[in-house]
């Protein structure tokens, strides 16, 4: 994907506006805010970004919190801070250190995170891993490989519940499927997969699993259903 | 439950892969996200399938995914037209149509024209129809006709094409998917393709 090659690039100093498009890059650094869809090869943002349309990049770097309007498409993201995005999420990989809010589904090859999220849709991931700071909420969850820890208690974590009233670093989801299951302190109805780790704090409707399941001593689990023969 | 639908655990159960592979084909956009249903039964929330074209599609990804990377993969079963041409001489050559239908149809073209894969694809459903014998020769100018004319304005949105006839009195009509149809009584539905279906199949033709 050639998005951007040969384009002008797009450079926002403090505080302004300016025009969607195509870019070669696109490097932001105060407030900025982009009218319209807007699709570049890499895409720098430091400060407060917005996007009132769609982004689409090859490569993302964020500091700082950015809002984009409609969906993200990014080859490669890491972003610091906060990211809210109020479409789908689409890309190759995505690693968040704070917090991701999505407003509809996710599609990512691997997503690495650190913090927070809440992902209105479905989640849908190749490698998806977790360390929770605060709470993390998705509708359902299908992956080839979850991970989820509670971040160790920190200095972090003093701030964090700071910034987050009620926060209780756990993972809510109505279910969660997969192949390779590994999870702690996670509420869920359903979790199907092939190798299943349940850890403590995790409370759980119904297990299913196909070839090995591993419980905690303090997990709460509904039911346990071997599958597959 | 309908007959017609599947759910994702009697799917997996029965072609034996795993969800992690279910959700990654849906990733790469193997398997079209509408024919993810979502149905509430009394065990809760439960994902369906149609049936055939789930069961068709998964035996079509295994059978290939040795030879063909996922990527490539996705480019066949992606209904937008693929950016490809083919010079007459070629489309006689590689047999892809039969000769009767490049003679009757096409025979006013020179043999270096380029056809378009729109072309090319009305031509492969102009030939499946001729061949499984529902259609005369004086039918398909009407149907390449129709296509022509009305096939473009879906504008790579999935698409029936349905062939009916009456007393003798054959019609060809193009309809957007999913839609239920239904008609007079008298009037006989000879064929129903999926053009998606058609697109795949000219595809794996060309490749």
């Amino acid at each position: 994907m050639a998005v951007g090659a040969g384009k002008p690039d797009l450079i926002i100093n403090g505080v302004s506006n300016a025009g969607g498009g195509e870019y070669s890059s696109v490097k932001v650094d105060g407030v900025g805010t982009v009218n319209g869809d807007v699709s570049a090869v890499t895409f720098d943002a430091n400060g407060v970004t917005k996007v009132r349309g769609n982004l689409v990049a090859e490569e993302i770097d964020c500091d700082g919190i950015m809002k984009v309007k409609g969906d993200l498409i990014a080859g490669r993201s890491v972003v610091d801070g906060n990211i809210k995005i109020e479409g789908a999420v689409k890309g190759d990989r995505l690693s968040v250190n704070g917090i991701l809010n999505v407003g509809k589904e996710c599609e990512l090859e691997t997503l690495e995170m650190e913090g927070a999220f809440n992902i209105g849709g479905f989640l849908n991931a190749g490698q998806l891993n977790v360390r929770l700071h605060g709470k993390g909420r998705a509708q359902d969850i299908g992956v080839e490989s979850i991970k989820v820890r509670q971040a160790s208690k920190s200095k972090w974590n003093i701030l964090w519940r700071w910034m987050l009233p009620r926060f209780s670093p756990e993972l809510e989801t109505n279910s969660i499927e997969g192949d390779e299951i590994d999870l702690e302190y996670t509420e869920a109805n359903v979790v199907r997969g092939s190798r299943v780790f349940i850890g403590k704090g995790c409370v759980i409707g119904t297990v299913e699993y196909r070839t090995e399941l591993k419980v905690h001593p303090g997990a709460k689990i509904g039911k346990e259903v071997k599958t597959g023969g | 439950m309908e007959p017609n639908l599947i759910s994702k655990k009697e799917l997996l159960d029965e072609k034996g892969i795993s969800y992690g592979q279910l959700y990654r084909w849906k990733r790469k956009q193997l398997i079209p996200e509408d024919w993810f249903i979502r149905k509430s039964t009394f065990t809760g929330q439960e994902t369906f399938f149609p049936r055939d074209l789930i069961l068709a599609r998964i035996d079509k990804i295994m059978n290939m995914k040795d030879d063909l990377s996922l990527d490539e993969l996705a480019d066949q079963f992606s209904p937008l037209l693929p950016e490809y041409e083919l010079r007459k001489a070629d489309l006689m050559k590689r047999n892809i149509v039969s000769n009767v239908v490049i003679e009757r149809f096409a025979s006013v073209d020179s043999d270096s024209i380029v056809y378009t894969f729109e072309r090319l694809l009305y031509f492969f459903v102009a030939d499946k129809l001729l061949h499984a014998g529902d259609m005369s020769m004086e039918e398909g100018e009407r149907l390449l006709q129709t296509m022509r004319e009305h096939f473009p304005k879906f504008e790579g949105k999935a698409c029936d094409l349905l062939f009916a006839r009456k007393m003798g009195v054959s019609s060809f009509a193009l309809l957007s998917v999913p839609a239920d149809i239904y008609y007079e009584s008298g009037v006989k539905l000879i064929a129903r393709l999926s053009m998606n279906e058609c697109i795949e199949q000219l595809k794996a033709k060309l490749m």
